[in-house]
């Protein structure tokens, strides 16, 4: 029995030093937040910070206002005065599909959310992120948080649509806004932003940048956000070098840095000199780099991966519609809607061009940009063919929004398929 | 019955040779049993209090209002998380009696998933009680499927079944982008990657109003009693115990190894596909991308937990349910979802630890007596 | 519209997409050498490219990075370690486990890492003479440094388990621990350091990911490539040199669907994405059929002891 009886006592040694060292990543977790609440403040925010999640826990779980960190972030902003005083703030709540970290599409809704709370201090806006797809888990969540005191949630994917709509049946008096569906309801709100317009000044810079007149596209799924982006960027590309064509890879995948890596190569391989692309991860910016050719960002603004081989990046900024929509509640304003905002609101742009573009492209871009915004130019104007050379939009005809939501062609000068 | 007896034969031997007394010591080992899982969970939630609080947070609220959330006030919800769980866990638990590892209840999920919405689309005119026994007979056989290959190709090459039923995973998953993207797009979805809304015939009915149990509770529970029974009072099921205890034994013993590797493979296949046809047709209507947020992976974990023991398996299935939202409602008081999978990942090394301490003292405790009955 | 495919690029591109998953291959081989099943490929994975791409941002030394990943990688496995050779679980469990655990930490902890670029990574480094050869220059000799220590370290691996005093006794350990342990080796000790060894080396995989082929930190940057070399040990039959041929296979096969669909095959790219899927299948049926005929079958190449808790057996 000598044996067991070490082997136990080996066993509760390692089990307290396994303890041990779960207790000294805690503690260096807690150091890490504050530090990185410091680097977006100031030092009195940190210690705000602390402040007002000490006096929320004095006041026990009697307020809503819990003890998120998005709180103690508001209430730091708007001064220590606040921290006891807050009283009842207008609750917010955002659903992400994805992780904040993951560079896209979650990380550019999460920014806009920070511009929010910056911006309206009264409004205390949560975020659940990773929220998976599936209905029983969405609704479930959207569910909790309608439940919980929020006067507003907005669900940032498309596939939370049906159960967005389910739940704000049984909450009559919460708005909801979901991003990128379209079925709305007296308190379902939808908002999507015309992403195409940025893909169309992308594709100008790529046109006249282009040496191969190959010019690469990795796309994620066949959706007609995608799809049309696919359109618009080849329009772009086109309108200054109609020898141009777009090569289309499908990647099948929102997010596989690896596997969006490989589809770049390929695509370089096969004589593209530029990349346009609609992916979550800077991967494709970097294959370029590594090969000294060019690419573009998505989503959010990827310049920092790889500042010689970006272009430039069509990025959305959610935040003019975040805070217009809350104000629009707080007021008792709101009415539901449709949204499609693009250059004109500011929800959608081209990051500065990158310093090797030359100085006419840059005018002819801005001058472009001024076109869209003042509505003088129209993206989708006819006349334009799809790839097997029929006229899709005759001169003097356009795409409706409708269209250009529910795009399912490419236009000529596309060098790849939709699967079907 | 000879072949019962050479089995029971088998194991008495391979008792003696582990030192195992037969049967005697359970008995005296009940209360351990129920303790231990006890235990570790307040273990674990020890930790995880600890942890909260040290990086700075009212781990007290945050647990309580997890308990108020998930267990009171939401407890319904809870409950339609676990009845995919329960399905896909008893699968995996009947496949694991025989020690085969069926990682691929992901995919037979999938497979369930795909058949009973191709007979959704394909017959949207058929009455409930038309179509729902063809959906759950099509859930079935589409899970089953998914599970042939595996169990065949373990059973006539020995192919190792955790990677092919792992790889048939992600194939499923492809299978269902390229139809909800290809051949079974809304036609009225403007494009999206969904299907049609199926017809309100074909929806697996609400079983308690006002929340969104469904009548997949009723297979859940029904289909426990029969793994129960299967497992426990069949021949078959004797046969599976002996080939998971020891398979040469089985052998020996005269039992048809491949054969019924490939029924556990396809009962097993079988209970996860009902699993996603219950799921598909009870919660969401119609079938778009991530309908199984890793139902399949999970299952793995309940069944292990749950001993393998059917109805332990539906209280597991409820409290991972439970843990699953708790996550959320964390993230919802502020904790980042980072720490929320960590704290996830130590709740189940405190259980499986628990759990294992628990085989070990009764394994010394088996040993104990049989020294003391060598002794005298 | 067809064109023709870039033969050399792409097998270019095969080597470097199958780096990061020969090296958790490698790990995970001389992990169950040793009788120990880790699951958690994808969680060490994820925490040795976080905590490699973190050192390297606060220290700026990539080769600093490299070692972190190493340590840390060893640092998760020792959990594993403990649970599957001290306590006795269920080592399938204990490895989900793991895995949640290891995907937890680097998410939590590499949040302040996401949108920083890499302060330095490992770039191409053009062999000097064999880069200039014809075929092999391009595809062997125009890669990073990862793929030219993974060159080193297959061999040295293959060396050490068969030819080597210490590389007989991991595989004693593995195929038969009671009779390992008769013979003085210490059975625990060597599964705990065997377990760390290959979670170090998995955990450089993630860092050839994160300093490597994609120079950034951004979550789950590895979307499943732990598990994908899961499956790669059982079709490598626990040998390095077809752990390289496998791990190759994967990344040929990742090339190729978009070399195809580059060079308009009019094949549905869900179709070609299953292909590695269904190959590892199809070659793990191979490998089975090879056999067949031989005294034992893979199974048998398996080490016996793999995946059950080892228990001394009290004497008296």
């Amino acid at each position: 029995m000598k044996n067991s009886r070490n082997q136990s006592k080996f066993g509760l040694v390692a089990g307290v030093l396994l303890a041990l060292s779960v207790l000294l990543m805690a503690c260096g977790d807690s150091t890490a937040t504050t530090a990185s609440t410091a680097a977006a403040g100031t030092t009195a925010a940190a210690s705000a910070t602390t402040a007002a999640a000490g006096a929320t826990t004095a006041a026990g779980a009697t307020t809503a206002a819990g003890t998120t960190a998005a709180t103690a972030t508001t209430a730091a902003a708007a001064g220590a005065t606040t921290a006891a005083a807050t009283g009842e703030k207008f609750k917010v709540a955002f659903v992400y599909v994805g992780p904040i970290g993951d560079g896209g599409w979650t990380f550019a809704h999460e920014q806009a959310r920070k511009k929010l709370v910056e911006t309206l201090p009264n409004v205390e806006a949560t975020y659940i992120e990773s929220v998976d797809e599936n209905p029983t888990t969405s609704e479930a969540v959207i569910t909790e948080l309608a439940q919980k005191g929020n006067k507003m949630i907005f669900t940032t994917s498309f596939g939370y649509m049906d159960p967005t709509i389910n739940v704000a049946k049984k909450f009559p008096n919460v708005y909801f806004e979901h991003a990128t569906g379209y079925k709305t309801a007296a308190n379902v709100a939808v908002y999507q932003v015309r992403q195409y317009q940025a893909r169309y000044l992308a594709g100008i810079v790529a046109g006249k940048m282009t040496k191969s007149n190959i010019i690469g596209y990795v796309a994620a799924f066949p959706i007609p956000e995608v799809i049309g982006g696919i359109n618009a960027f080849t329009l772009g590309a086109r309108s200054v070098n109609p020898a141009a064509k777009v090569k289309v890879v499908w990647t099948n995948t929102w997010y596989d840095p690896g596997l969006e890596k490989t589809a770049a190569k390929s695509l370089l391989n096969a004589g593209a000199d530029i990349l346009g692309q609609h992916q979550d991860t800077p991967s494709i910016l970097q294959a370029a780099q590594e090969v000294g050719k060019y690419a573009f960002g998505n989503d959010s603004i990827m310049e920092s991966y790889a500042p010689k081989a970006h272009l430039a990046s069509p990025y959305w900024d959610w935040s003019p519609y975040y805070i217009e929509r809350v104000k629009a509640a707080m007021n008792g304003t709101w009415k539901t809607g449709d949204y499609f905002g693009g250059l004109k609101e500011g929800v959608v742009d081209l990051s500065p061009l990158n310093a090797v573009v030359p100085d006419d492209v840059k005018k002819l871009v801005d001058e472009k940009k001024a076109a869209i915004k003042a509505g003088t130019l129209d993206v989708y104007a006819g006349p334009y063919k799809d790839q097997s050379g029929a006229t899709k939009v005759a001169a003097g005809a356009t795409l409706s929004d409708k269209d250009i939501t529910s795009i399912n062609y490419f236009v000529e000068g596309v060098d790849g398929t939709i699967p079907k | 019955m000879s072949l019962k007896q050479r089995a029971a034969k088998e194991l008495e031997i391979q008792k003696k040779l582990v030192g195992l007394p037969p049967r005697q010591i359970y008995p005296s080992t009940a209360f351990l049993a129920i303790i231990t899982p006890i235990l570790s969970i307040l273990v674990a939630l020890l930790i995880a209090a600890l942890i909260l609080f040290v990086s700075g947070r009212d781990a007290i609220f945050i647990l309580s209002e997890i308990f108020r959330t998930s267990f009171i006030q939401n407890f319904a919800e809870t409950v339609v998380k676990a009845i995919p769980l329960i399905l896909a866990a008893l699968g995996v638990a009947l496949a694991f009696r025989a020690r085969l590892w069926n990682i691929g209840a992901e995919g037979q999920f999938y497979g369930g998933v795909l058949a009973s919405t191709g007979l959704a689309l394909s017959f949207p005119n058929l009455p409930a009680l038309v179509i729902i026994p063809l959906m759950v007979a099509g859930g079935l056989l589409g899970g089953a499927l998914w599970g042939l290959l595996p169990g065949l190709l373990r059973a006539k090459l020995e192919v190792n079944e955790i990677i092919s039923s792992l790889m048939l995973n992600y194939v499923a998953l492809l299978l269902t982008d390229y139809l909800i993207f290809g051949p079974w797009k809304d036609p009225e979805g403007r494009n999206f990657p969904v299907t049609a809304t199926f017809s309100d015939e074909s929806r697996l009915p609400t079983l308690v109003e006002g929340t969104r149990i469904h009548f997949g509770l009723v297979f859940a529970i029904v289909a426990a009693g029969l793994v129960w029974l299967l497992v426990g009072r069949t021949k078959w099921g004797f046969e599976l115990k002996v080939m998971g205890d020891n398979l040469k034994a089985a052998r020996y013993a005269g039992i048809n190894i491949s054969r019924n590797i490939i029924i556990a493979f396809l009962l097993s296949g079988a209970l996860a596909g009902l699993a996603g046809m219950s799921e598909v047709t009870g919660v969401a209507g119609r079938l778009q991308q991530n309908i199984s947020p890793g139902y399949g992976y999970t299952a793995i974990i309940i069944a292990w937990l749950a001993r393998l023991n059917p109805w332990a398996i539906i209280m597991v299935a409820i409290l991972f349910g439970g843990l699953v939202s708790s996550g959320f409602t964390m993230q919802r008081v502020g904790v980042s979802s980072g720490l929320v999978t960590l704290l996830q990942g130590i709740l189940l090394f405190c259980v499986l630890g628990g759990e294992s301490l628990y085989r070990r003292l009764l394994y010394q405790a088996a040993l104990r007596r049989s020294n003391l009955t060598k002794e005298s | 519209m067809a064109g023709e495919i870039d033969v050399v690029q792409t097998l270019a591109t095969t080597v470097a997409a199958g780096t990061p998953v020969l090296y958790a291959t490698l790990g995970e081989i001389l992990t169950e050498r040793s009788g120990v099943l880790n699951l958690g490929l994808e969680g060490m994975m994820l925490v040795g490219g976080m905590a490699g791409f973190a050192a390297t941002a606060v220290t700026g030394n990539v080769f600093i990075g490299v070692l972190v990943s190493l340590a840390a990688g060893a640092a998760l496995a020792l959990i594993h370690a403990f649970f599957a050779c001290s306590i006795g679980v269920n080592q399938v469990v204990s490895g989900l486990s793991l895995t949640l655990v290891g995907t937890g930490i680097a998410a939590y902890f590499g949040r302040s890492l996401v949108g920083q670029p890499a302060a330095d990574s490992f770039q191409t480094i053009k062999i000097p003479v064999l880069s200039d050869l014809p075929v092999v220059g391009p595809i062997l000799f125009s890669q990073n440094l990862f793929v030219y220590f993974s060159f080193l370290l297959v061999p040295a691996l293959y060396f050490f388990i068969y030819r080597t005093r210490p590389g007989l006794n991991l595989r004693a350990v593995g195929e038969n621990p009671a009779t390992a342990d008769a013979q003085g080796i210490s059975v625990v000790g060597t599964r705990y350091l065997y377990t760390m060894l290959g979670g170090a080396l998995v955990g450089m995989g993630g860092a050839s990911i994160s300093l490597g082929s994609n120079p950034n930190w951004q979550e789950n940057i590895t979307a499943g490539r732990g598990w994908i070399a899961v499956g790669l040990v059982i079709f490598a039959l626990w040998n390095p040199w077809r752990a390289l041929v496998g791990a190759y296979l994967f990344g040929g096969l990742e090339a190729l669907q978009f070399s195809l669909q580059v060079a308009g095959v009019p094949i549905s790219s869900y179709f070609l994405r299953m292909l590695p899927y269904l190959l590892t299948i199809a070659a793990l049926v191979f490998t089975q059929w090879r056999l067949k005929d031989q005294a034992g079958r893979a199974s048998s190449a398996a080490p016996s002891g793999l995946g059950l808790f080892y228990l001394r057996r009290e004497r008296g």
